[in-house]
């Protein structure tokens, strides 16, 4: 899977966080099969594998759909782990959501032990803008503290879900490089933590 | 030294309860137990303060040896399993004597030369040399006491010592702990139920994926048949090499040739800390089968085998299957039971005697048990996922076994690269599959619902019928006590029933045609209540020949209605009747008894009206059937006929 670079394409781990029902499988499942699922099933976990091209290059993307109940709260430290990247999702219809962001944000700096880790803060359901209960903002005001972009999709009209998912590929490819680099050149002590993250991933 | 012999005593007797407990234990958090170890430890670097106060010599290597290894490399040490403890602990109370510590300090140096090998080779040395010292110690152990209160001019010297052995210690300990994290937790030497928890079988039966290994390859045909099986030893580099494989959970390969495969089942019994009949009731299995009778012993046995843990009778059950299997081929292997016990009942740490009575009987202890070969759960290299739903579900049960076993083996700190990719590989599969098992049930609905449409499709007949039939069985009870009194049904209640359900139809049919947009014109008939839609409409007819249908099978109906209260009236004539004859030959039994022809022949009337009964019941069901069929017909050349009417 996670074999470097040098064997097939490039893999890119990005894993998928937020409440339950903001809706992380169904930003999924338009991105990996083009379809819109109406009925809401909670996900325990769930892991997708796709082929595609960033950038006139031909990547591998796995996706990691988490469950946003916290029942299932133990294993997603096992997930978050290993993954790259992260999308954390919420629906701007519903402010608790929004909340849980935090905690999100910092259950993942903890296990990664990174502040820097490609990360985007994503507002989902704004199909349903009539129905927004977080302002945009509000929204704003947060990635910029996270210093995260943020960006509003609907897996509904499929607005933005490429981009979601691109953006943060091109964070997570980025990223690799300069690490890779970091680790031919300078800086000792660092490069070893790094080259263990990276190959670790 | 006031001090010395107490603490002697204390000091290996500490050791040895800890190691007592780490196998009686077989807890699954070794680490936890090698944590409480090691406060231990640290307690005795309390007291080793106070002792060299005291200038107590004798014992301070020992105690310096601790210090080294409480130094940073304990939260690695943390995960060492029970085993390497032990051999540690040798040490530290072998250092003892002067003799001794002459000899150990000759045998540090050469560990230090030997550094640059690698870290394997040399801690075997190692252990070896431990091992020396141990036995060294015990038969010094006297002389080193009286010594040891002379050596107080050694005191700087020892101190020298205790720099550079706690130095080799922390690398000793680098070296060990490298292994330690490849092992993770052991499958070899640990009891049967953490054995198997550690590698489970996932299609739910419960052994050590070792051992389910080695018997799914000794149970082919070929291997049963094959005279080298459990007499041949294998390379001892091969047994060992796929030893480590299991321990460290990464047997891609499982075993391919006989000795190495017998060994590795018998390495695996053998290195069980307890036997598989269990310390408590291993005596009382000897006692029953030195019971003289053969009947007895097996309903003992099975008492005794329910009392097992699950997890050691599942064991137990598969290798004496297995065994059973190898002593059938006795043409080809040259292998019955008296000398598979004699080869395996060390092993199995159980009389010659014992085993000889279990597979004798085993057959008849498991008879539910069957040596179903593993498949494992599949991987992505596997050639494609099954397509069957039942073979989706239990493909799918594995695969959530192996994603626990991964999950709590994370949880509990056994990380490795390889291990989060298959935790993903793992998911990604279970997502396809349950995405898989979604599609085929929605194509299984779409199915049925198809075949719903198309019986629905010629409807009207069909449908009118059945409800038609229906009620024929359901109607009479409430109509039933108002007519008892008059067996023909008056002709009022036939036209009432038939006006009034043409009311609801009318009403059914309005409800219909209400969805339907336009406003419709219709008249009613005056002359049998239908209605009538205009004639343009193309709705007309059907409507038109529902309601004749209609009509005609409710004439239908209460025409067997008016039957079955008929014979209702008659079986109650019939039973008074029946009742005022039962009393009559109560008063004359005698009669009845002298009627009664040879038994032989009795016998034969009764069996030959009983068939002919039965014949005739098949006859009147085939019958009723046929006039079911004909009335139908009957009814539809009705319809058409009134439908000339309008």
């Amino acid at each position: 899977m996670s074999k470097k670079p040098t064997a097939g394409p490039a893999l890119h781990k990005v894993i998928m966080v937020g409440s339950g029902g903001v809706g992380k499988s169904a930003l999924t499942l338009q991105f990996m099969y083009d379809e819109f699922v109406e009925d809401y099933e909670p996900t325990k976990a769930d892991s997708y594998r796709k082929k595609v091209v960033l950038d006139g290059e031909e990547v591998q993307i796995d996706i990691l759909d988490t469950a946003g109940q916290e029942d299932y709260a133990a294993i997603r430290d096992n997930y978050f782990r290993s993954g790259e990247g992260f999308l954390c999702v919420f629906s701007i219809t519903d402010d608790e959501s929004f909340q849980a962001t935090q905690e999100f944000r910092e259950q993942i700096l903890r296990v990664k032990n990174d502040e820097s880790i490609p990360f985007l803060l994503v507002g989902n359901k704004c199909d349903l803008n009539d129905k927004r209960k977080v302002p945009l903002n509000e929204c704003q005001v947060r990635a910029q503290q996270w210093s995260v972009p943020y960006v509003e999709t609907s897996a509904k009209t499929r607005e933005n879900v490429d981009k979601v998912f691109f953006d943060l590929m091109r964070e997570i490819r980025s990223r690799k490089t300069e690490d890779s680099k970091a680790t031919s050149g300078r800086a000792k002590d660092r490069c070893k933590k790094r080259r263990l993250k990276c190959t670790l991933l | 030294m006031d001090f010395d012999s107490p603490e002697e005593k204390e000091f290996p007797g500490l050791y040895a309860s800890e190691a007592i407990d780490s196998k009686s234990k077989k807890s699954k958090e070794e680490s936890d137990f090698s944590e409480g170890d090691h406060d231990k430890h640290s307690k005795k670097d309390l007291l080793i303060g106070r002792r060299k106060d005291k200038k107590d010599k004798g014992k301070d290597r020992g105690y310096a040896a601790l210090e080294g290894e409480s130094s940073p490399e304990e939260e690695l040490d943390t995960k060492s399993p029970s085993k390497s403890k032990k051999s540690k602990t040798f040490k530290f109370t072998s250092s003892k004597s002067k003799e001794k510590r002459e000899k150990s300090r000759d045998k540090e140096k050469e560990p230090k030369a030997l550094e640059e090998e690698p870290p394997q080779k040399a801690k075997e040395k190692e252990r070896e040399k431990e091992k020396d010292r141990h036995h060294d110690e015990k038969e010094h152990k006297k002389k080193d006491k009286e010594r040891k209160e002379k050596d107080k001019k050694d005191k700087f010297e020892k101190k020298d010592k205790k720099d550079k052995k706690s130095k080799q210690l922390q690398q000793e300990d680098a070296s060990e702990v490298e292994e330690v994290l490849a092992l993770g937790y052991p499958i070899f030497g640990v009891s049967i139920s953490l054995a198997t928890e550690r590698s489970r079988c996932h299609d739910g039966i419960d052994l050590p994926l070792v051992v389910r290994d080695c018997i799914d390859f000794l149970q082919q045909e070929q291997s049963l048949k094959c005279d080298h099986i459990y007499k041949v030893e294998p390379i001892k580099t091969r047994l060992l090499h796929y030893k480590r494989l299991y321990n460290n959970r990464d047997n891609d390969a499982s075993v391919d040739d006989i000795p190495t495969a017998c060994s590795l089942l018998k390495l695996f019994l053998r290195e069980l800390p307890e036997p598989v009949l269990t310390t408590d009731l291993v005596a009382r299995f000897e006692e029953v089968a030195s019971h003289p009778k053969v009947t007895d012993q097996q309903t003992e046995l099975q008492q005794l085998l329910e009392q097992l843990p699950k997890c050691n009778r599942t064991l137990l059950s598969w290798i004496l299957l297995h065994f059973d299997a190898v002593i059938q081929q006795e043409r080809y292997n040259k292998l019955n039971a008296q000398s598979l016990a004699m080869l395996l009942s060390p092993t199995l740490q159980m009389s010659h005697r014992l085993m000889v009575v279990l597979l004798c009987h085993c057959t008849n202890l498991f008879p539910d048990v069957k040596l179903i070969k593993y498949v494992p759960p599949l991987t992505s290299s596997s050639p494609g996922l099954p397509d069957n739903p039942e073979d989706i579900k239990t493909e799918l049960r594995k695969q959530d076994s192996l994603l626990t076993q991964i999950h709590s083996e994370m949880n509990a700190g056994f990380i490795t690269k390889k291990r989060e990719e298959q935790l993903w590989e793992v998911q990604r599969i279970i997502t396809q599959l349950k995405r898989k098992l979604r599609s085929c049930e929605k194509k299984q609905e779409k199915s049925i619902d198809e075949l719903e449409h198309t019986t629905a499709a010629p409807p009207a007949p069909a449908q009118a019928s059945q409800s038609a039939a229906q009620p024929t069985e359901q109607i009479p009870p409430t109509t039933n006590q108002s007519t008892v009194t008059a067996p023909i049904v008056s002709e009022d209640t036939i036209d009432s029933v038939p006006t009034h359900t043409v009311t609801s139809l009318q009403q059914h049919d309005e409800t219909n045609i209400a969805t339907s947009p336009p406003p419709i014109e219709y008249t009613v008939d005056k002359q049998t209540g239908y209605l009538l839609l205009s004639k343009s409409n193309p709705q007309r007819d059907d409507l038109l020949r529902l309601q004749i249908e209609y009509d005609e099978l409710m004439n239908w109906q209460n025409e067997l209605k008016t039957r079955i209260l008929a014979e209702r009236n008659e079986i109650f004539r019939m039973k008074q009747l029946y009742e005022q004859e039962l009393l009559k030959a109560q008063a004359a039994p005698t009669i009845s008894q002298e009627q009664l022809p040879a038994e032989g022949d009795y016998e034969r009337i009764i069996e030959h009206y009983t068939r002919e009964n039965a014949l005739l019941e098949h006859k009147k069901q085939m019958l009723g059937m046929e006039i079911k069929e004909e009335r139908r017909a009957c009814i539809a050349l009705q319809v058409e006929l009134r439908m000339q009417e309008f």
